[in-house]
Order: C-alpha cells, then sequence, then structure tokens
C-alpha cells in the first residue's frame, strides 16, 4: 500500500570513528603529525595513503526504525550487506535476527505501529566475510532466525536481551574478519566520487590493475561485478538529483551519465522497480557515502 | 556576482591543508571537525578543500585528482615576488616539478608545480600595472 506514514528512522553514519587525529605517519625514523603541528619535510617522490583506519572499518552505518503506525515502504537496494534484529515494541526481548545479502533488488517492507528493527549495513567489501562461501549465491538473498544465526552466530547472544545499535555494534568489531583489499577499498571510493559514471577499465587503471582482476575483486568480495556496483551507484546518483536535486527527468539522465533516456528509465526499473516518472511516495532512500 | 572560494576536492584535508600550509607558506583559516573541509587565509577569494566524499554527498560525480597520468584542465595561481624562493620551498615539502621559474616575453616570471594530489599550482610573479 503506499501510502505517507509517520516513520523514526535513524541513521548514524559511523563513518567518522577513525579521525587521522594526531595519527603518527612513520617515514623511516622520522615521526609526522598530521596537521596538528608543522610537518617535516617530506622527501620529494614520496607518496602515502593511510590505508589502515579506512580499510579497518567494517561498519557503514548503524539504523534503527520504529513505526509508529501501520504502513509499508519501498527499500532500495545499496549492493550492500546489512545485520538487522527484528522485534516489536510490546515485546522488545523476543527479536528476529535477519542477514540480507548484496541487494541488487527493491523490496517492499510492511509493518504495524510498534514495529522495531535494528540493524548494521555493512561496508560492502565486508559481504564475503559474513556470506563466506554462499557470497555467489547471497545476492538479493534474506536469511532469517536459524539460518541468520548460522551465518552469524554471535548474534544469539542479543536475541533474548533488550537490543542496543551498541550492542549490535559490537558483535561486528569483533569479528575476526580480514582487512578489506584496499584496491578494492579505492575502486569503491573512485565510483562513489565518479558517480558510477567511470568505464570499468578506467576506474582499474587508477587502481593499477586490470579490469578482469577488479571484477574479480568485486565478486569475491562484494557478491556483485564491478559494473552491476557502478550501475548501483548511477542510479542513487540520478535518483537523488530528481529527489533533491529537484532536476527534470531529461537533466537528470545526462547529468547522471546515462546514454539515453531509455537507459536511465531501464536502471530505475531494474534497481527500483519503478521509474523515473514515477517514483513511489513512499521511499527509503539509504546513505550511500564512502566513509 | 562575485568569486568566493575556489575549493579543491581532496583524498585527506587535514593533510591537504597542513601541505599547503609547509608547501606554500599559507595559513589555514580552520578544519571543521569532520575532516571533511578546511579554509586557507587567501584573502577575499577563499582557497578551500573538500573531502572527496563530500563530492558525493554534493550530488557531485567527479574524477578523482591524482598525481598519476595528466592533471585536470585547470590550475590555482600564487603570485609573489620571489618565485624562485617559493618555487624551491614547493619542491622541498613534495610538489612535482612541472617548469622551473622561466621570465616570459611580457615580464612575468612563471614556474608550475604539482600539490600532492598532482593539481597544477602555478607560481608567478605578479603582472606589472601598465603605466
Amino acid at each position: 500500500m503506499l501510502g505517507g506514514t509517520k516513520l523514526s528512522f535513524v541513521a548514524i553514519a559511523q563513518w567518522s570513528a577513525f579521525l587521522l587525529v594526531g595519527l603518527p605517519l612513520w617515514i623511516g625514523h622520522t615521526a609526522v603529525f598530521s596537521w596538528r603541528e608543522p610537518l617535516i619535510p617530506i622527501p620529494i617522490g614520496y607518496h602515502e595513503a593511510i590505508e589502515t583506519p579506512k580499510a579497518a572499518r567494517r561498519i557503514e552505518a548503524v539504523w534503527s526504525f520504529a513505526a509508529n503506525e501501520q504502513g509499508s515502504a519501498v527499500v532500495l537496494p545499496d549492493g550492500r550487506c546489512d545485520i538487522i534484529l527484528r522485534t516489536h515494541s510490546n515485546r522488545p526481548e523476543q527479536s528476529t535476527p535477519i542477514v540480507t545479502g548484496p541487494a541488487t533488488q527493491a523490496y517492499r517492507v510492511d509493518y504495524d505501529a510498534g514495529d522495531q528493527w535494528f540493524g548494521i549495513r555493512l561496508r560492502p567489501e565486508h559481504g564475503a566475510a559474513l556470506w563466506q562461501n554462499d557470497l555467489g549465491t547471497a545476492r538479493d538473498s534474506v536469511f532469517r532466525g536459524r539460518a541468520a544465526l548460522d551465518l552469524l552466530p554471535a548474534l544469539e547472544a542479543l536475541c533474548g536481551t533488550q537490543i542496543t545499535l551498541d550492542a549490535l555494534s559490537h558483535i561486528i568489531s569483533c569479528q575476526t574478519w580480514p582487512i578489506a583489499n584496499p584496491r578494492l577499498t579505492r575502486a569503491v571510493d573512485i565510483l562513489h566520487a565518479s558517480g558510477g559514471r567511470l568505464p570499468i577499465k578506467d576506474v582499474a587503471e587508477r587502481v593499477a590493475c586490470t579490469a578482469r582482476h577488479l571484477n574479480r575483486l568485486f565478486r569475491h568480495n562484494i557478491g556483485l561485478s564491478a559494473k552491476t556496483y557502478a550501475q548501483l551507484v548511477q542510479f542513487h546518483r540520478a535518483l537523488r538529483l530528481i529527489t533533491i536535486g529537484k532536476l527534470p527527468i531529461i537533466a537528470a539522465a545526462f547529468e547522471g551519465g546515462y546514454a539515453d533516456h531509455a537507459h536511465m528509465v531501464r536502471s530505475f526499473r531494474r534497481f527500483g522497480g519503478f521509474t523515473p516518472s514515477n517514483l513511489p511516495a513512499d521511499l527509503s532512500l539509504p546513505n550511500i557515502f564512502t566513509k | 556576482m562575485k568569486l568566493a572560494y575556489t575549493i579543491i576536492y581532496v583524498a585527506d584535508v587535514p593533510r591537504t591543508v597542513a601541505f599547503y600550509e609547509a608547501a606554500f607558506g599559507l595559513r589555514r583559516r580552520f578544519i571543521h571537525e569532520s575532516n571533511l573541509y578546511g579554509e586557507m587565509e587567501t584573502g577575499e577569494t577563499i582557497l578551500a578543500f573538500a573531502g572527496i566524499e563530500a563530492a558525493e554527498m554534493n550530488g557531485l560525480a567527479v574524477l578523482p585528482n591524482t598525481s598519476d597520468g595528466p592533471a585536470a584542465a585547470w590550475e590555482i595561481c600564487f603570485v609573489t615576488e620571489d618565485v624562485a624562493t617559493a618555487y624551491e620551498r614547493a619542491l622541498s615539502q613534495g610538489c612535482q616539478p612541472v617548469s622551473a621559474p622561466s621570465e616570459k616575453p611580457w615580464g612575468q616570471t612563471v614556474s608550475y608545480v604539482r600539490d600532492l594530489d598532482g593539481c597544477i599550482v602555478e607560481i608567478a610573479s605578479p603582472i606589472a600595472a601598465s603605466a
């Protein structure tokens, strides 16, 4: 049912978790502090990219949603995996664990007054750590209950308790997941910065590998091809150009980097299930920030 | 309208602000606590740096600046009486040299470097006011 509803939707991006404040950068045996103190001269040709804080970041956002009244919402795909606990205000200690695979299709969520969700949205590179060997088939999957707990046993500890976002985040921080491939993280960042408009081979060139290798990194860690991921970014940007940027549809197609209006329509149908000129009133826009 | 800002999207705002202080002798005005925006003290037209993530937040699609390959097709230009010293200072702090100071037919001394993100920075002498 399409219709306006009162939602209290809280998304807190945890992307400021790792600030560069006072982080010492070791060059040989000379400590150089970023911005707090004057720099000691850096040798010409020395390049440094601070990978570790960003690469160690697993959580993109923590979010919660509490429904005040019955309703329904369209949730747009963002290529990421979410770990969710669904509960109800009448029974806060009974919760259903839910784990989603990398999403490429929109889906509708129906809810009643009192329904609550607490969720962690993972950085896309960590899909593989969560789904492991099942990543190849995890696309657009949703595991609930026992199936979700099999994937992430640590969730079980939360199931009989009052859920907090902190407790949920803590579970993720405790997982022994490997650090994300820095090349993949850079490629994801470039895709976001360029609005999904750069051809994959150009992205690959910018991160110094072949398109084929980059694709393998995407499939094995995110669970989507690089092209599909780029198209998702492009879709989200075009949607925001229309809804927030208030661009006319044709202008949005052009600035969005679509070959033509028909391509944009096809993209909106594929990822959203609607056309640009027929946006649902109850869209839930995830915040895709490269954090 | 007034040209109020030149804003460069960079990978690391605090690092770039510190770099511009060291390499070009600028002073910072402030860095926002998010580390996604910072301004230099450059008079009426502000030179500012924004985190590249902010491009997406602003609805932009940009090509990240990189020191690999050709630079983007724009430059910022600093004017100073002593180009040679400024040029040497820039290089000593890590700028890539592009063109050492040379005197042009119109009387201006011009040099080019690229900053740590590969952006073109010109360092030149003031153009003498015509009589």
